[in-house]
Formats: structure tokens, sequence, C-alpha cells
């Protein structure tokens, strides 16, 4: 049985924080959010990936310190980090030169000189973690899975009454990852391990159903909290029963109306500039085509997600470029192909790429390109477009949008890039006419 | 005395012939450092008296030696110093890495004559000045990649782990210790190899070089080649280059390989090698027992140390106590080393306003018929570099695809052309350019030979690694393709060696200009045979203690290497990246 929960311990207030990207512009990940996190209960943070959830849990733990705002521990400021936390890292964080020992120590004994005390606590948390016979191995010598338990125990080691854990699972199989899952749950439950309070920053929603008593739904653009959605499933849980399943869909559709806002359909009348996702041409034929193989041209975005083997936010993405040129239409959760993307999985491949023309150039962001191009007389310097992508979408990384850009625009002969003058170039047949050829 | 010394050992439980062995190693460290000491503190004698009988050649080599590890000790301290303030701030990185840039490209031979003046002029009455300013010179050549090494492994080290120990409350000093400089490890060790053999360059002028009427002269195998090069003793050349081969060979083998080998357990990254460069080294270490060796070692000398220091422990414990009870030193908190950098800074900034002043008071003494003068020496030096470059490159290339296509042949070469590129190119001058004097042929063209020799191997080396780290994909789809011959050459090899050929052409001119200050003035046979040029200008300015010239013509050369990286090599360097870089 999970203990009560308590008091306020954490508490994040109106926190802001912003980076200086490497060319020098500002990057907002988080605005005005407010999070309190009780004593005893375990909190998972879930969102697309940018929406700033790890840059909470840094600020909560006092790794970060936000721009604007402040973090309380019990009531008072935090000031560096905090001494009762501990931290889990999705690339584990294990120090190569030093043994499982020795890593795991690392929290008790900064000088590396272990004390017998330490020794004790150390010998307990290897043992609570399943690592006990890899005390003098080192971590290049171990599993993803083994290395990551490792990082367990360092964080189990001190005792921590609240532990971080920023995607423990991230970069595990799945069985490996299952496996901790449990585990994880269990000492959080063990009275022995001395934790109390778990923070999670997740990618995958079954994880956060199965740990978290309380889950926070981010949203980008800039980072900040969309829904907190309380789970009071018994613990330990058991992802086959139907009360597990309901929550998943609940937070299915939470995310779903968060990473696609009815909003974002174009208006029929002014079109509205939006970033292109950044979602490669392959991937939105690759959807359509499976689309198709559906019985009525329609499926959930989890279950595509699932089906076809992608990341969550991707497949997101990817809908999303679908949608803005009209190949699928969004209601709810569900993704339907339109007639528009009808014909195109029918066609052949040159009527194909005539199709997919004339879907982007009507497509507000590639017209303003086009346009772009056709007053600068036919090529456009990559600096200047970058700059123009700077100032329409601040939030986002103008190279990474212009790359996606540019490869729309190859495959729909809208235009080409030439990489060794960088700048961008009509094709030789779309010279606007008014400039004459030089046949002086 | 050394009897009881062994019964006393022996007589405490299991000491073995091994653990004698490296007892009479570190004695052998320790009477070097003795002797050494005891001539650095000798009173001050310009020129010592070289004797050229073989059995003196030990001795001297030792002392070579001797000053290249001290140079090498200092120029570490100077790297992490260097590395900690660099990386400390964002205005200190501004500052302080273009400085870097500009020292590692300038040739510092030319600050010989200011330095050893200083420095015999700050410690009178001993050699210690004398010996301080050669080792300095040293320093200037091994000193400026350690410090870029150690600013970028710093740079570069994941920031979980940094979170990771934030967590885990380590103080500042301790995240130095236990995070930054082991993770910096490996470049550091790799660096300092090179460094090593960088530091050999000068040796002979270091050692022994005339400065106006004054002629100072330092006991090394440096001199000793002088000395023999000036009485033309052929058998004490010969019996130089041997010395110092034997040095090289012996420091790579005993002191580096088990370096290398130990600073594995450092690496970051779990797979492969971090630099394309190392990796041979590694693999060819992987595969020989010299690491198995190498631990046997370690362990032997922590034994012998611990059984040898056994007496001595008693009293330090009692001493400890008392030492507690002592005030203790501050650890190097963050803010001690943002200050520590802002005051490096404010040095540098100093010195740099200090040594503008003066350069420029120099320069103006210069005449107008003087500046003609410099500028034509300044062309043809430009162009011999040039030449050397080109001339190295028509060969190396070739080569080092030869070599770096095959892997037996690079297991083979590798280590051998590693020992060969060590080895100070300017020794082998006065043999080079007696043997093209008999066939007639004068230093003016003779000099571009000499800096080919400079040149040479940093392009072989590139090409070779570069080529032996190409997918070996690309050579299959090559043969299926039918892609054979020359069309290979063409369509694979050569665009796939270029952005390494781009680096070795950097290093290469640099190699080259250093070169050029011994390669246009060459003391050989008795006669002194000059070409016209930059380098025989500075040397020529040097012997006549001219300093305005001497400044002038190392402004030109600064001007136009600083220039040339900026102007030519770098953008050349970022094209050949973007255009020809093999990442898939």
């Amino acid at each position: 049985m999970a203990p009560p929960v308590g008091g306020d311990l954490l508490e994040a207030r109106g926190v802001s924080q912003r980076y200086r990207l490497p060319d020098g512009q500002q990057f907002e990940a988080l605005r005005d959010v407010s999070l309190t996190v009780r004593e005893r209960e375990v909190v998972a943070l879930v969102g697309p990936s940018g929406c700033g959830k790890s840059t909470l849990l840094r600020m909560l733990s006092g790794l970060a310190k936000p721009a604007v705002g402040q973090v309380l521990y019990r009531g008072k400021p935090v000031e560096g980090v905090l001494s009762s936390a501990a931290m889990v890292f999705q690339s584990f964080a294990l120090l190569p030169w030093l043994t499982v020992q020795q890593n795991v120590a690392m929290g008790l004994a900064p000088d590396g000189k272990l004390r017998s005390g330490d020794t004790a606590a150390v010998a307990r948390a290897v043992e609570l973690v399943g690592l006990a016979g890899f005390e003098q191995a080192y971590p290049r010598e171990l599993s993803g899975g083994m290395k990551q338990r490792v990082g367990f125990a360092r964080a189990l080691a001190v005792e921590p009454e609240i532990l971080f854990m920023d995607e423990p699972f991230g970069a595990l199989d799945a069985l490996t990852s299952e496996n901790l899952r449990a585990q994880v749950v269990d000492l959080w439950l063990d009275p022995a391990t001395g934790v109390s309070t778990l923070v999670v920053v997740t990618h995958s929603v079954e994880e956060a159903v199965f740990l978290a008593g309380r889950i926070v739904v981010f949203g980008t653009n800039p980072g900040h909290i969309r829904e907190v959605m309380d789970n009071a499933l018994p613990y330990p849980r058991d992802a086959r029963v139907p009360a597990f399943t309901r929550m998943v869909e609940r937070l299915h559709a939470i995310l779903t109306a968060t990473l696609l806002p009815e909003g974002e359909r174009p208006a029929a009348g002014a079109p509205r500039l939006m970033p292109f996702p950044r979602v490669h041409v392959s991937e939105v034929m690759g959807l359509l085509d499976h689309l198709v193989s559906r019985s009525d041209g329609s499926a959930s975005v989890f279950d595509l997600a699932e089906t076809l083997g992608v990341d969550y936010d991707r497949m997101t993405s990817v809908v999303r470029a679908a949608e803005q040129l009209g190949w699928v239409v969004t209601p709810g959760e569900v993704v339907r192909l339109t007639p528009a993307g009808r014909t195109l999985v029918a066609a052949d491949e040159a009527d194909r790429k005539s199709l997919v023309r004339a879907r982007v150039q009507d497509h507000s962001l590639f017209a303003r390109i086009i346009t772009m191009l056709k007053e600068g007389e036919g090529a456009v310097e990559d600096d200047e477009i970058l700059a123009d992508l700077t100032i329409l979408f601040p939030f986002t990384r103008p190279q990474g949008l212009y790359r996606t850009v540019v490869e729309w625009g190859r495959f729909a002969e809208l235009f080409d890039h030439s990489a060794r003058d960088r700048r961008l170039v009509l094709p030789a047949d779309e010279m606007p006419a008014e400039v004459p050829g030089e046949t002086a | 005395m050394q009897n009881a010394l062994l019964e006393f050992l022996t007589r405490r439980r299991g000491l073995s012939l091994a653990d004698v062995l490296v007892l009479g190693l570190l004695a052998a460290a320790i009477a070097a450092m003795v002797a050494f000491g005891r001539q650095a503190g000798a009173p001050f004698a310009q020129a010592v008296q070289i004797d050229l009988s073989p059995a003196a050649l030990p001795r001297y080599t030792l002392f070579s030696l001797m000053r290249g590890v001290v140079a090498l000790v200092i120029s570490y301290v100077f790297a992490l110093v260097f590395g900690l303030a660099a990386a400390s701030s964002r205005p200190a990185e501004r500052v302080l890495l273009p400085i870097l840039d500009i020292l590692q490209s300038i040739p510092v031979l030319g600050f010989l004559p200011g330095f050893v003046l200083g420095l015999v002029a700050l410690i009178p009455g001993r050699n210690a000045g004398l010996e301080l300013a050669a080792i300095l010179m040293i320093f200037t050549a091994q000193a400026w990649n350690l410090a870029l090494s150690f600013y970028n492994s710093l740079k570069s080290v994941p920031e979980p782990l940094r979170e990771a120990c934030a967590v885990a409350g380590w103080p500042r000093a301790t995240v130095f210790r236990r995070l930054e400089v082991p993770a910096a490890a490996p470049g550091l060790v790799w660096n300092g190899m090179l460094s090593m053999a960088g530091g050999w360059f000068f040796l002979m002028v270091n050692e022994a070089f005339q400065l106006g009427d004054k002629d100072f002269r330092l006991p090394g195998v440096g001199a000793y080649m002088s000395v023999a090069v000036e009485h033309g003793d052929r058998r004490a050349m010969a019996l130089a280059l041997i010395a110092m081969v034997v040095m090289i060979i012996a420091v790579d083998r005993l002191f580096w390989r088990p370096v290398v080998v130990w600073a594995q357990k450092f690496r970051l990254d779990d797979s492969a090698g971090e630099a394309p460069a190392t990796s041979w080294i590694l693999e060819l270490l992987r595969r020989s027992r010299l690491r198995a060796h190498a631990r046997a070692v370690r362990k032997r000398a922590l034994r012998t140390v611990r059984i040898a220091h056994q007496p001595i422990r008693r009293g330090l414990r009692r001493a400890n106590r008392v030492l507690r009870r002592m005030p203790r030193p501050l650890p190097p908190t963050s803010w001690l080393v943002r200050i520590t950098g802002w005051a490096l800074l404010a040095g540098a900034a100093a010195a740099a306003v200090w040594g503008a002043w003066r350069v420029a008071e120099l320069i103006s003494r210069i005449d107008r018929a003087s500046w003609g003068t410099l500028g034509v020496a300044a062309g043809l030096t430009f162009a011999r570099v040039l030449l050397a470059v080109a001339l190295s490159t028509l060969w190396a290339v070739p080569v080092g695809v030869l070599i770096g296509r095959s892997p037996a042949l690079s297991r083979v070469l590798q280590p051998v052309i590693q020992v060969i590129a060590s080895f100070p190119a300017p020794m082998l001058f006065p043999l080079v350019v007696l043997a093209l004097a008999r066939v007639g042929v004068g230093l003016g063209v003779g000099a571009v030979a000499l800096m080919i020799l400079s040149a040479q191997w940093y392009i072989l080396f590139n090409v070779i690694s570069a080529v032996s780290a190409l997918p070996p994909q690309l050579t299959e789809a090559t043969a299926v393709f039918q892609v054979t011959g020359w069309r290979r050459w063409r369509t694979l090899y050569l665009p796939a060696a270029f952005p390494a050929l781009v680096t070795g052409w950097v290093t290469a001119a640099g190699g080259a200009w250093n070169g050029s200050i011994v390669a246009e003035y060459v003391q050989a046979g008795g006669t002194t045979r000059t070409a016209t040029g930059l380098g025989s200008l500075i040397s020529i300015a040097t012997a006549q203690a001219n300093f305005p010239l001497l400044t002038g013509g190392i402004v030109i050369m600064s001007a136009i290497v600083v220039g040339w990286n900026r102007f030519v090599w770098r953008p050349l360097a970022v094209h050949a990246q973007t255009r020809y870089g093999v990442t898939q």
C-alpha cells in the first residue's frame, strides 16, 4: 500500500527560464510555471520534447536557478543543490574511471576514502538494486540496465528524501525498463530505503501512469503546464487491468489536445504563418501509405505510433505536417485520410510530385519563401532566410526548420539549394520572366 | 651503504629482483636529477667545455632529457592553470584563446636572446639563469597544444557528469581532481607525447648559441652535436645522433607507452578512441603485451614503495597529528579560480601592452634600407616554405595513402615513422648541407631540403590516419562498382584524405617556418653558410645582437604565419571538412 501524501515539500513559484543558444538568440524554455510537490508522493512530468520538463526538474533540485520566480524547499528558498535530494540520469552519468563501488559512494565520500559507515551504506544500496557481486566492476563492463542500477544505487546510498529521475529508463530497451520500473515502485514502497518522494520526467505515457500519483502535462512554445491529472490507482499497479488502460487513454487524450491543438488548422480565408514540423518527405508518405491500409483510412495517434514503432512525439509531428498540407484531418485523437490524401497515395511517381508541389506551394510558409525568391531575382542568401525565420518563429531553431523547408522544396521542385554559394535558388525554368538572360 | 640498504630491504619479506630493478630505476632518476641540479647551481660558466669523448655522452644526453622533462612539467602546470582560467568565464575565453592561437603559430626561437639576457641578469653568478632560459625555450615548443587540449576537455565534459557531481555535493577542488583532470587525461597524455617530441626541435640552438660576441653553451647532447659539427668530428656527430635516437626510443618505450595504456581507463566514450590519430597506437598497444607488463610494473612499484617506506611511516603518522592542527590551505573554490583567471588575464594584458610598446620602440629604429632587406628576405623564405610544403605533399600523399590502405603495413611502419618524426630535424642539417655541397647545391636551394625535413612528417601522419580510418564499406563500394586504379585514388582516397591533408599543411608550414631559422643559416664543416631569407636574417641579427632587426624579422614572420593561418588555412579547413568530411 502506498503511504498517505503529506504536506508541501517543494514548491516552484512562477518560475521562468531562458537559454542563450549558440547562435546568440534567446530561447524561452519555461514561462511562469508553478508546481507544488508534496511529501510521499510520486509526480511525473510529461510532454513533448522541448517543453521544459527537464528544466523544471533541474530547478526543483537546485541544479539550475530560475531566471524569474523562486523554488522553495519546506518554505525556504533553495540555495544551491538540495542536500536531501539525489538524481538518476538518462545517460547514467557514471564516472568511467571509478568502480561500481566508488560510483555508488560518490555522494557519501567525495574524496573517495570510504569510512566504515559508508561501506555499509554502499553495500546496502548495491544489495537493494541487485548489484551484489559487481562492486569492483567498471561501468564500461556493464550493460545499460546494469549501469542504470548503479545510477539508482548511487542515489539510494545517500538515503535521499527526494529522488529526482530524468527519463531514467529512456536509454534502456523495453524489457529492461519494465523490470527496473517495477523495482522503482518497490523501492519507493519499501520504508527501509528512506526515499519518500519521487519526481520523474518521462516520455512514456504508460510509465507515467504506472509510477505517478500526479501527472503534470506540459505544453511547448514556451514550456508551460497544460494540465495536472491525478492518478489514484492502487500500488503496485498492473498495466493489464481496465482501470489502468482507461487512465492511459485519458492521458493520451490530454497529450493529443496539447500536441494537436484544434486551432492550428489553417483558416480558409487568411492563411496564418506557421512553422512546418521538422519531418522528412518519406515519413509523411509512409504515414499516408499506412493509413490507406487501415479499414476506414483512420487510426489514433497512439495506435499509429505503436504499430509503426515510432516515438509518440515524432508521430505527432508527422501527423501535423500531413494535416498542414491537407492530406489528413485530426478530429480528437483520430487521424483520418482526406480525399486529397487518398488521391496522392493512389497516384504514380510522376503525378505524386505535381500533387505534392501543388500543396506545398500553397502552404503559407513556402509561399512566403517563393515570394522572397521571386523578389530576389531567383536567389536569396541563406542568412537572409534564416533571419526571416528567426523573426517569424522566435521559439524554433531556424537552422533545423530551414533544413526541412529545403528538403520539401527540393522534393516538390519548387526551389533548389546551393551549398557552395550558401543560397536558395529557383530552378532554371522558374526564373522570373522580367530577368533577361545575359546574352550580350 | 648501498649494500646495507639492499640487505635491509631484502630482509623485509619478499623483495625480488623486479623490485630491485624498480628501485634502481628510481635511484637513477633521482641521481640524474641531483646531477642536473648541481649543474644548474654551479657557478656561471658562459660556455662550458664540451667533452667530445663517447664516455661523456650519456651524461650530456641525460642533462638534455632533464631539461625536456622539467619543461614538460612546467608545461603541464601551465596547461592546467590556463585551461581552468579560459574555461572559467566567457570574457577570459575571448581573450585567452586568441592569445594562445598566436603564441602557437609564431616562431618562438626569436625570443631566445631576450630570454637569455634577462634570465642571466636575473640570476647572476649561477648557471641557473642560462638553464632556465633553455628550459623555457623548450617549454615554448611544448605548452600550447597541452593547454588547448585541457581547455577542450574541460569544455566537452558531458553536462550530466557535472550534474552528478553537483548532486553528490562534491566541492570544486574534488570536481577538478576526480572529474576534470581524469576526463582530460587521455588528451593530456597524447599531447604530452607530441609536446615532448616537439620540444627537441631546437635543442641544438637552445643549448649552444652565440649572441653578439658572447658564446653561450650548456652541457647537453645538443651542444655536443654543435661542437662536433664545429670541429668536423664525424664520429662524435654520429654518436650524438645515436644518443638522440636511443633517448627518444627509451622515453617512448619506458614512459609514454605505459602511460598511454593507463590513460585509456579515463576515456569517456565506451566505444572507439576519440581522435583518429590516437586509434592506431591504442590498437597497437592492445595487441601487444605491454599492457600486462605495465600493470605488473605498477603493482611491483606500489608494493616496493609500500615495503620500503614502512620505517618512515610511523614518523609521518606522528607528524600528521601536528600538521592537522595547522591552518589548512584554502581549497580552490570557484571564486578563487575566477580571481586567478582575472589576474592571469590582467597580467597577460599588461605584458602584451608592455611588449607591444617595446616592440614598437625597437622597430622604429629600423631604417628604410633594412626594411627593404626584410621585405625581400620575407618573400624568399615564404617561397621556400610553400615549395617545401608542396614537395612534401608530392611524396607524402601517395606514400601515406599506400601505408594507410594496408593495415598490416601501417601497423609495422607507424611506430618506426613516429620515432623518426620525433627526431629533431635540425640535428641533421649540417650533415645534409655538407652532402648537398659535395654535389654542388648551395644553401639557397638546400634550405628547401632542410625545411622539407622538418615539415614532411606532419603531412605523412595525417594522410595515413585519415586513410586508415576510412569506412571499409567505401572501399568495398568502389571495388564492387569497378572503380579501380587511378580512378579510385581520384574518387576515394584523395578526397577522403583532403581534410587531414589540410591539417597536415597547417602544421607542416609551421614546421617549415620554424625550420627556416636554422635552415637558412647553417654552421657546418667549420664554415657558416647562409641563404638570403627571413630565417637567416633572424639568425644573423641574433649573432650580431642587432635587436631592432631581430624584432622586425620576428614580427614580420609572425604576421605572415598568423595571417596565412587566418585567411588561407582556416577557410580551407572549413571547406575541406564540409565538402569532404567522411561522416555519415
